[in-house]
């Protein structure tokens, strides 16, 4: 079974085809450029370089969040777009447990963090087992300062991932000096592991292919001062 | 900093003069009610960048993208009165861009502007064309808006 599988979730962005365990392309770019400007240059080269056209694949994944606003519906909407001019099914994953599969291999916990500006991450935990990932805190909007609490009650190391993960380890580190920061290769949400997490979950149809916001816990409090 | 304009091609200048300041980056609240010149105020600043965008308030449309390196973005939260309004504007996604963003009403939300911003606020004047343009800096270590 052919996979197109996409990420656009957050500042950087792929597309990377899978061919059932085989990773046959994939684009990366962390670059600060426009989604609306490289996603589809990126789908389209994924495809040709592994010599396919749309019509050869099977199932389109996407992160369908968190992230950021814009960026979530691009990749969604050319999900979208692509599943029903072939009449395929596709999946949404959480862009969370996307990037845990980063750390496939390893015995570890995941502590998955996106920034969410203004000291707060959407975060997620994911114990990983070699070649088994479990996950053990739901996607949620937090502030940092609640992280670290999730952290310290961990037993085994504990591995920041996502573009937060940097922020977090320079926030968390005094006081947690066993926290460890992914590689920089390791570190953001792929498309490739969007498609490897999407074998746990039910394909739907594109109209039924929807998007998980979190609110943010600033979204409590007045707007205006 | 404190200005005193008499006429809209002064408020234009102290807009054009703001921008000569600014950096990819940057972004410059605007504080003051209906008619007080923050329009003119955002036209002056495209000149100050070198751009020949038609500027007007984007009341409905919340953004409008005036090109340049780095890109001149203008808002207008007139119409936002929700943090779920305000996100779905896309308006954090921009403040991750490499770009110049300036707000009109940022009244509306305050407690959403970046750590550091430029504030301006409009006042009247002891005459009716008179307006008091205020110029500020904000974000210091010690002051942190998203608390």
């Amino acid at each position: 079974m052919k996979i197109l599988a996409i990420d656009s979730s957050a500042c950087a962005a792929s597309a990377a085809v899978m061919e059932d365990e085989r990773l046959m392309s994939e684009f990366f770019l962390n670059a600060g450029l426009t989604h609306s400007q490289t996603l589809m240059p990126m789908v389209d080269s994924a495809l040709k370089c592994a010599g396919l056209s749309c019509s050869d694949i099977d199932l389109f994944v996407v992160t369908n969040g968190p992230g950021s606003f814009t960026g979530v519906r691009i990749g969604i909407a050319a999900v979208k777009g692509l599943a029903q001019a072939v009449n395929k099914k596709c999946i949404g994953v959480s862009t969370l447990e996307a990037m845990a599969y980063n750390l496939l291999g390893f015995t570890c916990i995941a502590c998955c963090v996106m920034d969410a500006r203004c000291e707060q991450v959407y975060a997620a935990m994911f114990s990983i087992n070699i070649d088994k990932i479990t996950r053990i805190t739901q996607d949620s909007a937090i502030k940092i300062t609640e992280l670290s609490g999730m952290i310290r009650n961990c037993d085994l190391p504990v591995v920041l991932v996502g573009d937060g993960a940097e922020m977090c380890y320079n926030k968390l580190s005094p006081e947690l000096p066993e926290l460890r920061l992914a590689a920089e290769c390791n570190r953001f949400q792929r498309a490739s592991g969007a498609a490897l997490a999407s074998k746990l979950k039910d394909p739907v149809d594109f109209y039924n292919l929807g998007i998980n916001y979190l609110r943010l816990p600033q979204a409590e409090r007045e707007l205006k001062k | 900093m404190v200005y005193t304009s008499k006429s809209v091609k002064q408020t234009e200048n102290i807009g054009s003069e703001l921008s000569k300041s600014l950096s990819s980056g940057s972004v410059v609240a605007l504080f003051g009610g209906l008619g007080m010149g923050k329009t003119t105020f955002v036209r002056g600043m495209a000149k100050g960048l070198g751009l020949e965008a038609h500027v007007s308030s984007p009341t409905f449309a919340l953004v409008h993208d005036y090109g340049g390196n780095p890109t001149f973005y203008h808002f207008d939260m007139y119409r936002i009165n929700s943090w779920d309004g305000l996100y779905s504007t896309g308006f954090f996604d921009y403040l991750n861009n490499n770009s110049i963003i300036v707000i009109e009403w940022s009244e509306n939300i305050e407690n959403s502007l970046p750590n550091e911003y430029i504030r301006v606020n409009f006042e009247y004047g002891h005459e009716p064309d008179e307006r008091i343009i205020t110029i500020t800096k904000r974000g210091e270590k010690h002051e942190n808006t998203c608390n």
